[in-house]
């Protein structure tokens, strides 16, 4: 039986799955909803393997996410923060970049320098700036959040004030109240993460060095864009870069 | 956790002077324990009291430690150990 | 006395209260203390002060009180315990560092001030803390806004002196907390009924100063590169000192640096070998806030020396003791405090020197800098502490947090990755 490197990220929303072969190749990469409970999804993702032939037990497997404690058997955890810097770094071909990952619950922008980790941030409990702001504007207004970044693409002139998800949701309700076409509503919520983004990147002074979105959020064209636009750079979001994490934690596996 | 089915003996003290006095017969005897503030559900109404605290292996060695010195104590409770670093409870 | 229940009741405390209080903390102190494997021994006597923290100690100062002694509560490393202890009076902490004082406190403060604060009102107000009831004079000083309108509320029905404390460290303003010592002297000596002599006051000041001393000793011990005392087990010693009678405080702490120093020379650690240092710099952890310690202690770090006011800023730098008259002994203290780097001072570049020298001097990894939720001047100092560690190449991490349970994940994720980061 072949070895393989397994990384699996358990994050608030999704777990993500990426096995790497011996050669460091990409092999197989899956998605799945977090579900309820971490431990149901860290088995069904053992289930997973089991089909496509990869035997845990022969394999390396490192977990990460904030469910990472809930992987029975994984041999090592290590925090998303290390894990999406070398998933980026994986992706990009680069060792000389700032990651911004937003999450489902926690958005944390990595400064690589030298192919390590230099410097980082990460939200406190507040969910602004977060997928997970994006998700409950996308509920209020009976859209995907994917739907949602789109629409904003044909909005303006409407802001919302509130950076608290539960205060900005009010808001967004009485916007629809008074009757705000949606895609201003829409633009008015990507202009609210993109903003806390951009003001959470100026602690590391994020601006001058190649930029790369990770998360969920990278495959939503329209916010990478906006983020480009306010930080004054080209942001560069990878059609794996949902999968930065799960990959990192395959390298860390090897 | 480790030993989160693990059985740990408190012994309970009217006070802390018959406490400190049994740890230092254990102490003589090289018999482990360690200082406790007793579980609340065990306490009864001693109030906010310490405790010793035992090891299995050990709690056999302490009993005749007491038998042999006379030594005074309240109660001596197995409770499953009640330890976890990683709880993130505070108080 | 064998049980302290008819003790706190003649207190007048909150009974029932109380004893959510004494039920949450043997888990807490199990999770935290009892999980270490290889404590030194000597930490023994904390730990059972600590099983008994609001009955050993509370006990004593009632026996001081019958005998004629007053005691002094204080919340604040600048209140100077020499002028007490020289005019025989007492001096304790109060109390301020649980979650579980919160609610009591924002009953009746805004929810933008910081928990210890929150936590002082609501263990007085709520009467669950017997060092508030057993107090016969609060002092309080001015070193925040939140403090200043506390003792507002505080000193209702309790003796209350506030210290004017300066917020700049101009000759003029050393001259002017001399003079707020020398008031506090007066006040002192009329509350005590006992004059203060410059035998006493210099006793007062050789006391004080070796517990400093013993302190240190500790600390000292803690730049090992095999680390003989974990920063838990460091914290709650700083934090029982607190509360602890001087004398004994110097002669337990003296004979844990002892077995420290055994430890040090036999190369016994409490950590594996590569496990990373920290320094953890900024706001103060009053007993029993353990939390930012165990997280980090449980992330693959060790913390190795405290920048704080339950840490080195409580012991840091000596009264000079060659002094023979009163005038230049209240010179001497207000020296010696004014030496205290507080984020209450501007500008306070002395701290940031503090912060770079202790990384160095304790050889760290890495720098956290903590800061109490609403702690406005800790808080923006935080961006000049970060800067100047940046400059000198010391990696830094800020967290803000408060007294809940809420963020521990977050705060373990963040702190495994800066440890992470420094591997």
């Amino acid at each position: 039986m072949r070895k393989y490197h397994i990384g699996i990220d358990i994050g608030s929303t999704c777990a993500k799955l990426a096995v790497l072969d011996e050669g460091q190749k990409l092999v197989l990469k899956s998605v799945q909803p977090t579900g309820w409970s971490s431990v149901d999804t860290a088995e069904s993702i053992r289930k997973k393997l089991q089909e496509e032939g990869i035997d845990v037990g022969q394999s390396s497997c490192v977990a990460t996410g904030y469910g990472r404690i809930s992987v029975p058997y994984a041999d090592k955890m290590i925090t998303e923060i290390t894990c999406h810097a070398r998933g980026a770094m994986w992706i990009h071909d680069a060792s000389e970049i700032v990651v911004i990952d937003i999450g489902g619950q926690d958005t944390k922008i990595i400064r690589i320098e030298d192919g390590r980790v230099k410097d980082f941030v990460m939200n406190d409990k507040c969910s602004a700036g977060t997928g997970r702001f994006l998700e409950v504007m996308a509920n209020t207004m009976a859209l995907r959040p994917d739907e949602l970044c789109e629409l904003a693409r044909r909005g303006g002139g409407t802001a919302i004030s509130s950076m608290c998800t539960v205060f900005a949701e009010s808001e967004v309700i009485s916007l629809i109240g008074r009757g705000e076409e949606k895609e201003n509503i829409a633009f008015a919520v990507v202009e609210s993460i993109v903003n806390k983004v951009v003001s959470q990147s100026s602690r590391l002074n994020v601006g001058k060095e190649r930029v790369c979105l990770t998360g969920g959020l990278c495959e939503c064209a329209y916010l990478w864009e906006t983020l480009s636009e306010k930080l004054g750079c080209e942001v560069q979001a990878a059609p794996d870069g949902r999968f930065a994490g799960a990959i990192g934690a395959a390298l860390s596996a090897g | 956790m480790d030993g989160e089915s693990r059985i740990n003996y408190y012994i309970l003290f009217e006070n802390y002077t018959q406490g400190m006095m049994l740890q230092e017969l254990l102490r003589e005897e090289h018999i482990s324990s360690r200082i406790s503030p007793a579980p609340r559900a065990i306490q009864g109404e001693l109030g906010c009291g310490m405790s010793l605290l035992i090891q299995p292996e050990e709690i056999e060695q302490v009993r005749e430690c007491i038998e042999k010195n006379q030594a005074e104590y309240y109660d001596i409770v197995a409770l499953p150990c009640q330890i976890n670093p990683r709880r993130n409870r505070f108080c | 006395m064998a049980n302290y229940v008819e003790m706190w009741k003649e207190l007048g405390m909150d009974l029932e209260a109380h004893d959510a209080l004494c039920a949450v903390l043997p888990t807490a102190f199990g999770d935290v203390y009892l999980s270490q494997e290889n404590r030194p021994e000597g930490m023994g006597f904390w730990d059972m002060v600590v099983a008994d923290i609001h009955g050993i100690r509370p006990a004593e100062l009632i026996e001081a009180q019958k005998k004629g002694q007053k005691v002094f509560g204080t919340f604040c490393v600048y209140v100077p315990d020499e002028v007490v202890i020289a005019a025989d009076g007492i001096v304790t902490g109060l109390c301020g560092g649980s979650q579980f004082w919160v609610p009591g406190g924002e009953k009746v403060l805004p929810k933008s001030v910081c928990p210890l604060i929150k936590a002082s009102v609501g263990a007085r107000l709520e009467r669950t803390c017997p060092f508030f009831r057993i107090a016969d004079m609060y002092v309080g000083e001015t070193t925040c806004d939140g403090k200043k309108k506390a003792w507002e509320i505080l000193g209702q029905d309790v003796p209350m002196h506030i210290m004017d404390m300066p917020q700049m460290k101009r000759p003029q303003d050393v001259k002017k907390w001399e003079d707020e010592i020398k008031e506090f002297a007066g006040v002192v000596e009329e509350f005590t009924g006992n004059q203060i002599t410059p035998e006493k006051l210099g006793e007062a000041i050789h006391i004080i100063n070796e517990k400093r001393k013993a302190l240190n000793r500790v600390y000292e011990a803690r730049k090992a590169r095999n680390i003989p005392i974990s920063g838990r087990d460091a914290l709650l010693v700083m934090q029982i000192a607190f509360f602890d009678d001087p004398v004994r405080c110097a002669q337990m702490t003296n004979k844990l640096a002892d077995e420290l120093e055994q430890r040090i020379a036999d190369g016994v650690s409490v950590f594996p070998a590569g496990t990373k240092r920290i320094l953890l710099s900024g706001t103060p952890m009053a007993i029993p806030n353990w939390k930012l310690h165990q997280i980090i202690e449980t992330s693959g770090a060790e913390v190795v020396c405290e920048e704080s006011c339950t840490g080195t800023r409580y012991f840091e730098n000596l009264v000079d003791e060659t002094k023979t008259t009163l005038d230049e002994q209240y010179a001497a203290i207000a020296q010696r405090y004014m030496g205290v780097n507080c984020a209450c001072f501007t500008p306070n570049t002395g701290r940031v020197d503090d912060i770079v020298r202790l990384a160095k001097e304790y050889d760290v990894d890495g720098v956290i800098d903590v800061n109490l939720k609403f702690c406005c001047l800790y808080d923006t100092e935080g961006y000049t502490v970060e800067k100047a560690l940046k400059d000198a190449g010391i990696p830094v991490l800020g967290i803000e947090t408060d007294y809940t349970d809420a963020d521990a994940e977050q705060l373990r994720t963040r702190i495994e990755a800066f440890v992470e980061m420094l591997g």
